[in-house]
């Protein structure tokens, strides 16, 4: 871990330095011992501030879309499950190749904050990361923490698809173990939820999308969310409506409304990067939900997760004159 | 707030014999919106149209929505009506309850009501959101293209050349002529098919509006109704075709023999040839795959004889481009590979088993038997003639599902010539159905038979050689029995199938391809001629199989509509296209590929932003001349940019409301 982080910190300040890039998004040490915080390195001094480990669930490509109408040239560090998201914003014209630069860096797994945060005293300060192989041990002032990595990844972590980075200029380190078990199959808990009679599973959803906010931190983390302007912020004022029925689109749409469009417009373009069930303030279980049109996609259409490449194209997008349309 | 006016019409007893039209304008009135809610019998009719009138005047109306039958049916007729009213015709909505209510619900009355209001609740929702719409103009160029040279396309480019027009025949082949040239006698009446086509072709070469491309393709077309552009690849002839005086010394001094694509292989040519002494263009081309100088590099025995020097070994292809403002395509028809589908009939082993086209040139008197029907094989004269219809035709499992119309009458031509020609000859038809819709066409069916064809129901399950005969092997379905025949010769009316090139011109002209490989017309009954791409026409069998009248009626329709979107100077364009809000596009580019038209394309624009140094943007931008408004940018835009106007998302989710809720 600790090779990784000097590669890193090399590679930023060597791109800094030489006036590649104006920045160097990456992450620092954060404000707790459970976790860190996005950096936006600027100069190469900046660059010693960037680190890497377990705790760096952030998908940082979100990032990119503040600075897609620039001109300026940026570096991103990107696991495995964030570099998908570079492949989709680039399919997607949000962010032209030419001025970006990957640094990939190996990831063995993310500890899932929640679950460490009340294993760990208040203020401790964290000195280091070690990697036993079956532990994660956090090194604070106020001891030895040790975790279990069969216990305490994040749950998308057991359902790792590629560990690696798919896409990387840079690569920070060697290949490292896939944190994927066995048992935590890619649709198994999608299946369950399928199970569910109709009533149970709309009492289901009714339940979780009740304590919904419209914080609508879900979709300013998500990579997949790069429009300009959002369908659900497009409100009309009363003196431009030019009629006198106000419709759903013009008004704010009960909070299933908005998770189910926001599920049909992330179909094709979810990575799969776990980002808006993370910061979730009241825990909506929102990547199942995407899980479910990503499970569907594949069934339906024979779709891989999305950004894996940047060749397949999102089965909601194509247009083929040769299309079977079965459905009609 | 709008001021909408609801016109209920009974269309006599269509919509009134079911619901109660009165109790349906009196609830309408109560809809958000309406100041007036009225009924009458038929709203359509001048009274009706002008009650319309004097209600929008009196009233003050700014919307109005008419209950009444399908928008294809008046939709048009209603616009109008408000035009001559002075409001902008799209503000006007149709409710259709009578072929979506009253007609499929006229045994209950009451459930037929309820759904009407609704319907009407559904269309004052969107009347209140519609805003008025103003066509554009775009210029014409008065040119028309036609692709293809068969009958189809030789009557088009006349009928649309003689109304004064400027036309572009493209012909892949050497000569124009299609399918129709190499026909002996024609059904019904027994006309020679070089007599009445020959002329045509003639015509065509000699008409000072008909530019002819002959031996060329159209490699691209781009641009829209009214301003296409076409790319045009001249294939090399290798013969200076403005020096070639058509004489043939070439053709005879040329050593090389190969088989004769116009006699379909039951002739040979030479590697210089015109295809047929008829030919149109009667000049020659090289066939350079086969030519001995372009094989072996020596030879030049045309070069040497030629006393004009039109031979050009160094000729290339050429390509050139040129500004239409309508396309006909007429690419005809092929048959259909029964040899690869038709295993128990031979594979196409036997010489003595040959299609319905093979036969037309064995019995052609300028075919290379000299009108003698011979069997391929031996040259005899077959005393036994075996006919099977329907070979890959009706036949899903082997060949295609559709009928292909023609075969039920060439066949009896064909059974009637034999008969003619071979004193004593048996003639056997094997059939599913006899098929005779037209005009003497039953008659001459009656005719064959009473010359002594015999008609046998039933397919033919086999065909095997034995010894110099054929033993055809099938059943007679009406007396339930099996049959076999020893015949010399049998000739199949093999389906036809839409000509190979069909894929790569409709992808060209961006029009649809059906489940059959045919050309989508844009309706089946009443937009014939048409296809969904405005300024792209079809004629002729490109759109589904056919005969030679019904070719030369939908050649000359096509070309009535080319002639109609001519005569303008300019073209008004359908309002009712996609349109993009730039200030919320995101440059995705979805909508690009999603567009069945080519009409969406990224553009640049530059963005000011207070506060902000001028940025540059990339977004979608819809061309109005190509876009048809179908909406597929529509869904696949997730901001929302994309709009149909005319069918906001915001009218169409007021719909919704309007009956769901």
């Amino acid at each position: 871990m600790k090779t990784v982080v000097d590669n890193l910190r090399r590679e930023a300040a060597r791109l800094l330095a030489g006036d590649e890039v104006k920045m160097v998004i990456g992450y620092a040490a954060g404000t707790d011992a459970a976790r860190t915080t996005p950096c936006f390195a600027t100069t190469p001094e900046q660059a010693a501030l960037l680190t890497w480990g377990p705790l760096c669930a952030n998908n940082l490509v979100k990032y990119l879309l503040d600075y897609r109408f620039e001109d300026t040239r940026l570096a991103v560090v990107v696991k495995g499950c964030d570099s998908r998201a570079v492949n989709r914003l680039l399919q997607d014209l949000q962010f032209p190749r030419q001025r970006l630069v990957v640094l990939g860096v190996p990831c063995g797994g993310q500890l899932d904050r929640a679950s460490i945060l009340s294993e760990i005293p208040p203020g401790a300060r964290l000195q280091d990361i070690e990697d036993t192989g079956e532990d994660l041990v956090l090194v604070t002032d106020k001891g030895r923490l040790s975790f279990p990595k069969d216990r305490f990844l994040m749950d998308k972590c057991y359902r790792c698809e590629t560990n690696m980075p798919v896409v990387a200029d840079f690569l920070a380190g060697e290949p490292v173990p896939s944190p994927a078990r066995e048992g935590f199959e890619h649709t198994a808990e999608v299946d369950g939820m399928e199970a569910l009679d109709i009533a149970d599973k709309s009492s289901f959803w009714d339940n979780e999308f009740s304590r919904c906010l419209r914080c609508t931190a879900c979709r300013n983390a998500c990579p997949a969310c790069s429009c300009k302007e959002c369908v659900f912020e497009q409100a009309v004022p009363g003196w431009q409506q030019s009629g006198i029925i106000g419709s759903k689109v013009n008004s704010l749409p009960e909070n299933a409304v908005f998770h189910l469009i926001r599920m049909f417009h992330v179909t094709g373009r979810c990575v799969d990067c776990g980002e808006c069930e993370r910061v979730c303030p009241v825990g909506i279980p929102l990547r199942l939900l995407y899980r479910k049109v990503l499970k569907d996609a594949r069934i339906l259409y024979g779709a891989g997760t999305p950004g894996m490449s940047t060749e397949t194209v999102s089965p909601l997008s194509e247009f083929r004159p040769d299309d079977p349309e079965e459905f009609m | 707030m709008p001021r909408i006016g609801v016109f209920v019409c009974w269309c006599g007893s269509n919509i009134g014999g079911v619901i109660d039209c009165p109790k349906l304008a009196a609830d309408a009135g109560e809809l958000p919106g309406v100041v007036l809610s009225t009924e009458y019998k038929y709203m359509c009719s001048e009274p009706g149209q002008n009650s319309i009138i004097q209600a929008i005047r009196d009233h003050r109306l700014d919307r109005v929505v008419v209950a009444s039958c399908s928008p294809r049916l008046h939709e048009e007729t209603f616009r109008k009506t408000l035009a001559r009213a002075g409001l902008n015709p799209y503000l006007f909505e149709m409710a259709n309850i009578r072929e979506h209510c009253t007609w499929v619900h006229n045994k209950e009355p009451e459930k037929a009501q309820v759904k009407s209001l609704a319907l009407v609740s559904r269309a004052v929702a969107k009347a209140n959101l519609l805003e008025p719409l103003f066509p554009s103009s775009i210029p014409m160029t008065k040119r028309c293209l036609v692709i293809g040279g068969g009958i189809a396309g030789i009557q088009a480019a006349l009928d649309v050349a003689d109304a004064g027009h400027e036309v572009i025949l493209v012909e892949k082949e050497p000569t124009i002529g299609g399918n129709m040239v190499k026909l002996d006698k024609t059904f019904p009446t027994l006309d020679c098919s070089a007599c009445i086509s020959t002329p045509k072709m003639v015509s065509v070469s000699t008409h000072p509006n008909i530019t002819l491309y002959t031996y060329s393709e159209v490699a691209g077309v781009d641009g829209y109704i009214g301003n296409f552009e076409v790319t045009i690849r001249r294939k090399a002839s290798y013969v200076d075709h403005s020096e070639c005086t058509g004489c043939g010394d070439c053709q005879t001094k040329c050593p090389t023999k190969v088989p004769s694509e116009f006699n379909l292989g039951l002739s040979t040519r030479k590697a210089i040839y015109i295809p047929f002494p008829q030919a149109v263009p009667n000049k020659p081309v090289i066939d350079a795959a086969n030519c001995r100088y372009f094989t072996t590099g020596k030879c030049k025995v045309c070069q040497k004889i030629c006393t004009t020097e039109a031979i050009d070994y160094e000729q290339q292809d050429t390509v050139i481009t040129e500004k239409v403002g309508a396309i006909v395509v007429a690419t005809g028809y092929q048959l259909f590979d029964w040899a690869a589908a038709y295993g128990e009939y031979g594979y196409g082993r036997y010489p003595d088993v040959v299609t319905g086209m093979h036969f037309e040139r064995l019995v052609n008197a300028a075919g290379p038997t000299g009108g003698k029907i011979q069997r391929p094989s031996d040259q005899s004269e077959p005393k036994t003639v075996v006919f099977i219809k329907c070979v890959g035709s009706r036949d899903p499992a082997k060949g295609k599902e559709y009928c292909s119309r023609a075969c039920c009458m060439y066949t009896a031509k064909h059974a009637h010539q034999v008969l003619e020609k071979i004193p004593g000859a048996n003639v056997y038809i094997f059939y599913i159905d006899v098929r005779t819709p037209g005009k003497g066409y039953e008659e001459f069916y009656q005719r064959t038979i009473s010359d002594g064809a015999v008609y046998v129901r039933g397919r033919v399950s086999k065909i095997y050689q034995m010894g110099d005969k054929l033993v055809v092997r099938g059943s007679d379905t009406l007396l339930g029995r099996p049959v076999e025949v020893e015949a010399d010769m049998v000739v199949l009316a093999s389906a036809m199938v839409s000509s190979s090139g069909i894929q790569d011109v409709a992808r060209m002209v961006s029009v649809q391809v059906d489940k059959d490989g045919w050309l989508q017309e844009a309706h089946p009954k009443l937009r014939p001629v048409e296809t969904h791409t405005g300024g792209v026409f079809v004629a002729g069998s490109c759109q589904g199989p056919k005969d030679i009248p019904d070719t030369v009626a939908q050649a000359s329709a096509a070309a009535a509509k080319v002639c109609g979107l001519l005569s303008r100077e300019e073209l008004a364009t359908d309002p009712m296209i996609s349109t993009v809000n730039q200030a919320i596009c995101t440059g995705c580019g979805l909508c690009v590929p999603a567009c069945p038209y080519q009409a969406v394309e990224l553009k640049t624009i530059t963005e000011r932003i207070p506060g902000h140094a001028p940025r540059e943007r990339t977004v979608a931008d819809v061309n109005s001349g190509l876009c048809q408004g179908c909406g597929a940018c529509n869904v696949a835009c997730r901001p929302g940019a994309m709009q149909v106007k005319g069918f906001t998302n915001d009218e169409l989710v007021a719909e919704v409301d309007a009956i769901c809720l």
